[in-house]
């Protein structure tokens, strides 16, 4: 398990970064290879996300669900189960947003295995670290 | 070797480029044996050395992917090609690529090559050992790509990078006189 935390900046308010966030069309895509395949419910979606890797790449498709949602407190949980596209392996996740004025915070618990999880928890970590962060830089402007 | 002026090409031999990897995701990347497959090179031998000259010119679009060692999973063909595409379209971007010796020393089969290297649109100064021999003609040069203003390639957020150094080498059959 990898479990990373994250601040980002919104010059939007409260309430919109919150709904930006528990969009999940709006929020998937601000993952860098990240797409929406199929929205199969108002909270969840089939998605897929292709991490580049240079020439290679990795694919997971999987799904995304808000598995909370409290707008008082605006404090949200994304929970991603994914398989790797002609692999053996997974990328599982619990992603907690928690919004504030001006911006918020992103704890991430993650599992992977499979060929990303061969090169090392170190390499995972930094790897999925450099991905939230470029992830939460995307986050006020959704 | 006897003197008089030599023309080289991929007929003759291989023009290859080697780079490796860097980055905390290094091991996720794989280091790369690259052939040019367009080229074309002069050697002009004399008997003094002093007046041995070359040039050399590449076709910036005519990288092949040969082998990548290391890597998380082996590299396919598809994966090569989109290497290649990757070289031409975000490295090299067509660009010039030719060497003009100014300076060769030397003699007995191995010079000191001297010259001005033109890639990515900079001209820099490089030299290396060239061995010749009778019918044959090898040597290589180290060059970091950020001496010619370029940032290395690199993927994964910035976590995998092709290392600043790469090596050129050529290896060709010297035939007869051009």
């Amino acid at each position: 398990m990898v479990e990373l935390d994250h601040q980002f900046t919104s010059q939007k308010s409260t309430d919109d970064t919150f709904s930006a966030i528990v969009d999940l069309d709006r929020v998937i895509p601000a993952v860098e290879g990240g797409k929406v395949l199929e929205r199969t419910g108002p909270d969840s979606a089939k998605a897929e996300i292709l991490v580049s890797m240079g020439a290679m790449s990795l694919k997971f498709v999987g799904s995304v669900e808000v598995i909370e949602k409290d707008a008082a407190a605006h404090r949200a949980v994304l929970k991603v189960k994914s398989r790797e596209a002609g692999g053996q392996g997974y990328a599982n996740a619990d992603v907690t947003f928690t919004v504030e004025n001006g911006g918020g915070s992103v704890h991430t618990a993650a599992q992977i295995s499979g060929k990303a999880a061969s090169m090392g928890e170190g390499v995972v970590s930094t790897v999925l670290d450099a991905l939230i962060k470029d992830f939460t830089g995307k986050l006020g402007a959704i | 070797m006897t003197p008089g002026t030599y023309r080289l090409g991929p007929d003759d031999g291989k023009l290859t480029v080697r780079t490796g990897k860097t980055g905390a995701a290094a091991k996720a990347g794989h280091n790369l044996l690259i052939e040019v497959t367009s080229w074309s090179a002069e050697l002009t031998v004399a008997t003094d050395p002093a007046d041995t000259a070359m040039w050399l010119s590449a076709d910036a679009g005519s990288l092949v992917v040969l082998e990548g060692t290391g890597g998380i999973q082996a590299l396919g063909d598809d994966d090569k090609a989109s290497i290649k595409e990757t070289i031409e379209a975000e490295v090299l971007k067509g660009c010039s690529i030719e060497f003009h010796s100014s300076n060769v020393t030397g003699g007995d089969g191995s010079f000191n090559v001297g010259g001005e290297l033109e890639l990515f649109g900079s001209k820099q100064p490089l030299s290396f050992q060239l061995s010749v021999t009778d019918d044959k003609l090898a040597g290589s040069a180290k060059l970091n790509q950020s001496d010619f203003g370029v940032k290395p390639f690199s993927a994964l957020f910035g976590t995998l990078k092709v290392t600043d150094e790469v090596e050129v080498a050529v290896d060709a059959r010297v035939g007869v006189n051009a």
